[in-house]
């Protein structure tokens, strides 16, 4: 026999060996087995998977720190209950008491290690009540309380400036809303509501003047709530006396919907199909007043449409037009 | 031996191809745990065959090595007086149908280039007689290497001899017949005679001859014997597509690994043996597509067992084949691969001959049958079952499959595989760098680049080039549907 053949058969010897050694080993680990010296018997083991949002967290197992970091699979664990806790450095670790059965595997793929806020920076100046991001998601409009300002900021706080004030006959705003279309903000208190138009182009300085909307009877007509239309240029008024809707622009008149006949009426207003629900007492058949909730759709029982808008602004009639 | 046995031997491959994937597929559906179980003992078996096989790869390759570095004509001279190499006559059979003078020529100037003496050379040149432009080729031809040898002969091959399939095989046995009218007119001994049949492309290291008669001298029994060089196709290697010199370079590795096997090796492409055994076994099979090794097959069965395959570590250049445009090259390919593949009609002719073969032990006749039967069932399926079966347990196991062990493992274990396979051919890259020819000047520098980076198409190219043809070859087999000879289309861009 020649050489190359001797070595070959001698390498084909050695596969084999380790293809009759390897194959047991592989199997058990592949499902899950684990010899055990003392008993001399195998086991059925199960496994840990850990994968965490930032990777590379250290994995405690009861107390022994593993070598791994994640993601890791910690193999061959014997049946039972484990405590495992993950830690990273800046982050709220994470841990868990996992109960582990044989041949399977119990997966921990979707934790996230929130950092601490040690990195939290002030963008806001004075006292901050509330806060919106403009549409194209590059600045940052909040309400100081102090002075009843609205100011702009980019992301990182650096360049603040005040966008217009509110008015001072206004008392301590009830609640504001910024319309859909993140270009208007409406206040109210319970007899007036403000509203700023912040997609003007303001005054000399930049700032943008608001103004307040007058409603008929406001000493006495209380304000519950103000909802946008979902046009951005409507507003639904729930007052103690009536549902009325009027349009988001200076010396605008009020279209009264509906009279309520409850003072302490509930509204909600689901912006994605202009419907209001409410709650009110109104007379049933047999004239009695029965407490109910009602729903008000503004889409189709009003002249608001959104062509008519598109009409208003653009000055065409656009061809896909419906009689109301 | 009866019809039906034919038949049944000839559907055999293609049920155990074909039966091996359903019913892996099927076990992925019905009990993915066994079928995982199954995949991670087969890509176990291939890690460790494919490290076995890549060291006999760099065995082969070092012989190689080692071959070229040799003086063979001196080492020829240097034999023992009872060995009289000069006696020696090479007969070089050219059978070919469509190749014209510029494929022909190149090959017969590397015959002419041949260190080993010309006028111990006799070159046959076999066109066939259907081919309209047969006799201006040959004409051509004729007027430049005529009186380059010692005997040059065009021959025609009849269309239509009784018996016959228009194969390759039909026109070298005429080329042979041939020759030997001419060695007996000319008083040359058969025994002194031997036949090289080569591809119309084939371009032979100056050396092979040489090589050839030295191993002829000094083998025991040399006229029991097939002498097979190493196959490469380095003749437009620098042209050819990336993914076509992949399959190619690959096709080589096989040959170097199977050289390595004796007791598997078997002669494939163009090769070399004793012209008084091919006559004894009356030439090659005049009617079967796979001619290169049933020649083989034939003399094992008549000689009785008492045939082997010599392997040179000598190279034999041949073509890539390649066509203008990527698709016509996958076809291109794809044909080619399926002729190679079609091999697997030599089963059924061999185990029927072994059959009725009676002074052949059962035992060297199971081992050798069980082999080839072995080699292209695992052809067709190994690649499939590594890149689409795989993946199939956890697709169709469902998520209590998901959450067991072993269906977390299987991705693992089938990565790891991979992983190893991409090491794997970080070697192979390596090794095709030094069995390629220089870079040509039109040639850019930035090919090399390529030709490192396009190791990384491997497990798409070793699916649609490497099992989808011997699949394809066997299920034709199986169904009935004989292939006819297409041979393959040489590119006439051709760089010697």
């Amino acid at each position: 026999m020649h050489g190359e053949q001797k070595i070959r058969v001698l390498l084909f010897c050695l596969s084999l060996a380790v293809f009759l050694v390897g194959l047991p080993v592989i199997l058990c680990f592949a499902l899950g087995y684990k010899f055990d010296p003392r008993s001399l018997k195998f086991t059925k083991t199960g496994l840990i998977f850990v994968k965490t949002q930032p990777l590379g967290a250290s994995v405690y197992l009861g107390e022994k720190l593993l070598d791994e970091k994640t993601p890791l699979t910690i193999n061959e664990l014997l049946p039972g209950k484990y405590h495992v806790r993950v830690v990273l450095k800046n982050h709220y670790p994470w841990a868990a008491e996992i109960n582990v059965e044989k041949g399977k595997v119990t997966r921990f793929d979707k934790i996230i290690l929130f950092p601490v806020l040690s990195s939290v920076k002030q963008i806001s100046q004075g006292r901050s009540a509330s806060f919106w991001l403009s549409e194209k998601k590059d600045t940052v409009y909040y309400i100081d309380q102090s002075d009843n300002c609205v100011y702009r900021t980019d992301l990182q706080g650096e360049s603040s400036v005040e966008v217009s004030c509110l008015p001072q006959n206004l008392e301590p705003p009830v609640k504001w809303s910024l319309s859909p279309d993140k270009q208007k903000l409406v206040l109210f208190d319970r007899y007036k509501i403000a509203l700023i138009n912040l997609d003007a182009e303001g005054d000399t300085s930049g700032r943008y003047r608001p103004f307040v909307l007058n409603l008929p009877g406001s000493d006495s007509n209380n304000i519950i709530d103000v909802f946008w239309h979902s046009d951005s240029y409507h507003l639904v008024i729930v007052s103690v006396s009536d549902i009325a809707v009027m349009e988001a622009r200076p010396n605008s008149s009020v279209l009264k919907l509906a009279s309520l006949n409850k003072t302490d009426t509930c509204a909600y207003y689901n912006l994605s199909s202009d419907t209001l629900y409410f709650s009110d007492a109104q007379a049933a058949g047999d004239g009695n007043f029965y407490e109910n909730i009602y729903k008000l759709d503004l889409n189709t029982k009003l002249f608001l449409f959104r062509d008519l808008i598109k009409l208003r602004q653009t000055g065409y009639e656009p061809k896909d037009k419906k009689s109301p | 031996m009866s019809p039906k046995i034919k038949r049944v031997l000839e559907i055999i491959p293609g049920a155990a191809s074909w039966g091996t994937i359903f019913f892996l597929i099927l076990l992925a559906a019905i009990k993915p745990v066994a079928c995982a179980i199954l995949i991670i003992v087969f890509d176990f078996y291939w890690i460790i065959r494919t490290i076995y096989l890549s060291t006999l790869l760099f065995l082969a390759y070092h012989k190689l090595f080692d071959y070229k570095n040799r003086d063979w004509l001196s080492a020829c001279g240097k034999l023992k007086p009872d060995k009289d190499w000069e006696k020696i006559y090479h007969l070089v059979l050219f059978p070919v149908y469509k190749e014209g003078p510029q494929i022909l020529g190149a090959s017969l100037e590397c015959l002419r280039q041949s260190r080993y003496p010309k006028e111990k050379m006799i070159v046959v040149v076999s066109f066939e007689e259907r081919n309209p432009g047969s006799n201006q080729n040959a004409s051509e031809l004729e007027r430049r290497f005529k009186d380059k040898f010692f005997g040059y002969i065009s021959a025609f091959h009849p269309d239509g001899i009784p018996g016959e399939q228009r194969t390759k095989g039909a026109n070298a046995t005429w080329a042979a017949k041939t020759a030997k009218q001419f060695l007996e007119k000319s008083g040359i001994a058969l025994d002194d005679v031997i036949v090289s049949c080569f591809d119309a492309d084939t371009c032979v290291d100056q050396d092979y001859f040489s090589c050839l008669t030295y191993h002829f001298m000094t083998s025991p029994n040399p006229h029991r014997a097939s002498y097979q060089p190493i196959p490469v196709y380095n003749n437009n290697i620098w042209q050819a597509p990336s993914f076509a010199r992949v399959v190619e370079i690959s096709g080589s590795f096989c040959q170097m690994i199977e050289s390595m096997r004796l007791e598997k090796f078997v002669t494939f492409s163009s090769h070399s043996m004793s012209f008084k055994s091919l006559v004894e076994i009356d030439y090659w099979p005049v009617d079967m597509v796979s001619d290169d090794s049933l020649i083989y097959w034939k003399a094992y069965i008549f000689f009785k067992g008492d045939y082997r395959v010599v392997p040179l570590y000598i190279t034999v250049s041949m073509d890539v084949a390649y066509s203008n445009n990527l698709l016509k090259t996958v076809v291109l390919q794809y044909k080619q691969k399926r002729r190679w593949a079609w091999g697997v009609e030599n089963f059924p002719y061999v185990v029927e001959k072994f059959m009725e073969e009676r002074d052949i032990g059962v035992l060297k006749k199971i081992r050798r049958a069980f082999h080839l039967l072995e080699s292209h069932i695992t052809w067709a399926v190994w690649a499939i079952i590594v890149v689409l079966i795989g993946p199939l347990p956890l697709l169709l196991g469902g998520k209590i499959f998901n959450q067991m062990a072993i269906g977390y493992n299987l991705p693992r274990i089938t990565g790891m595989l991979f992983n190893f396979t991409l090491i794997t051919s970080l070697a192979l890259v390596i090794l095709s760098r030094a069995i390629l020819p220089p870079r040509p000047k039109e040639v850019s520098w930035t090919k090399n680049i390529v030709m490192i980076l396009e190791w990384i198409i491997v497990p798409v190219v070793i699916v649609i080039l490497g099992s989808t043809p011997a699949l394809d070859a066997q299920t034709r087999l199986m169904l009935n549907k004989p292939m006819g000879f297409n041979p393959t289309e040489k590119n006439e861009k051709k760089v010697v």
